[in-house]
């Protein structure tokens, strides 16, 4: 009975705690590949500026409008 | 996140952005505070969209011309919508008027948002990812969430650089990827750490391997997180040539701007490797160093 209380107890923990992995050289290596941004996402085809002023001398020079993607953090980076 | 997986994921959206547009992606955080040149000429922009109250956030699209004058703003991610009205801003746009624009000099530069990376030092990129937990979904916005990959650089001051190459990791260093880059990025600003919120740190460094542990956790214990760290550093005639690191771990819970997480914990995976300037994103400062550069950097003169 005891041993059965304890696999119900380890069977419960286990519903609610997704274990990582241990981190061997294996997985080390393969988390580098993996938690990585796709080199050809959309987005990052695009020849986004980091600075408005940088922007607008070129929006003077191509005569071109300016595109502003305004966020919270900056959006090439965290948000 | 969700608008580099939807409106930018539009190829009519990129094509106009490369072909007609000048794009800028910025934290509008900051130029809404920044007494200086960009700030001045954000602020003449956004003053005539709906967000003109510049102490609250002012996030959306913006089209302007180079004199300031705006033709859209919008914040809503329908890609179909931003098509329309970039098409249409396009038909507005008067080319020899903007031609005339004077270009902007930066005559004053507000430092506490104008952040560069510590000269003689390094840059890491920071990935973040949840590798499982996520209930299943067929809502397209959840997917993109629960497939993320959060990015942050970390920045290496010239000391903690001087001591990597010596084959040593400086405490300051791993106190500052502990508080500012330990953190749950894939849906949102996270919360970083505090100081006291470092319930075990324990790394070691021998011959170019990094090896250690660490426990994370608020003090009501609803946000936590206990990894494992695992890293190579190599070193090559006095300069680091590799530096990559993995912290693999059990996450649990999430902050105001990134709900949404799994329940109970999860596995979160975090990795730092060498920029090399190559990716756009390597210029942008750390998400804890916002608006906080010396604090961010404190950890430097410990």
């Amino acid at each position: 009975m005891r041993s059965l209380s304890g696999l119900v107890l380890t069977m419960l923990l286990a519903i609610n705690c997704l274990q990582a992995d241990e981190l061997t050289q294996e997985r080390f290596d393969q988390l580098l590949q993996e938690v990585q941004p796709a080199k050809d996402a959309m987005w990052r085809t695009i020849p986004w500026n980091i600075s408005l002023l940088d922007a607008q001398r070129q929006a003077v020079e191509q005569r071109k409008p300016i595109f502003i993607w305004a966020m919270d953090g900056n959006p090439l980076g965290c948000t | 996140m969700l608008d580099r997986e939807s409106t930018f994921a539009h190829p009519a959206i990129a094509e106009l952005l490369k072909t007609e547009f000048v794009p800028v992606a910025i934290d509008q955080a900051n130029q809404r505070r920044q007494k200086d040149t960009e700030g001045v000429f954000y602020r003449k922009i956004a003053a005539q969209s709906p967000r003109n109250d510049f102490e609250q956030t002012t996030q959306g699209f913006y089209v302007a011309d180079a004199n300031g004058r705006l033709f859209f703003y919008n914040n809503n991610r329908d890609p179909e919508k931003l098509l329309r009205l970039m098409r249409k801003s396009l038909s507005d746009f008067d080319s020899n008027s903007s031609a005339q624009a004077a270009p902007l000099t930066a005559e004053s530069v507000d430092s506490r948002f104008q952040q560069q990376p510590p000269e003689g030092g390094l840059v890491l990129r920071v990935h973040t990812k949840v590798l499982d937990g996520y209930p299943p979904t067929d809502d397209p916005w959840r997917k993109i969430f629960q497939q993320a990959i959060g990015r942050d650089n970390l920045w290496i001051s010239d000391q903690e650089h001087e001591q990597l190459r010596q084959g040593r990791l400086a405490e300051s260093l791993l106190q500052r990827i502990a508080r500012f880059h330990l953190v749950d990025n894939t849906r949102g600003e996270p919360p970083m750490w505090k100081q006291d919120e470092i319930r075990q740190l324990e790394c070691e460094l021998v011959d170019g391997r990094l090896r250690g542990k660490v426990q994370l956790q608020t003090a009501d214990g609803q946000r936590g997180y206990e990894a494992q760290l695992l890293g190579e550093l190599w070193v090559r005639d006095g300069s680091v040539v590799r530096f990559d690191l993995v912290c693999l771990g059990e996450f649990w819970g999430q902050g105001r701007f990134t709900g949404g997480a799994p329940e109970g914990r999860f596995p979160l995976a975090v990795t730092f490797t060498l920029a090399d300037g190559s990716d756009m994103a390597d210029a942008v400062p750390p998400q804890g160093a916002r608006g906080w550069l010396a604090g961010y950097c404190q950890q430097c003169a410990q």
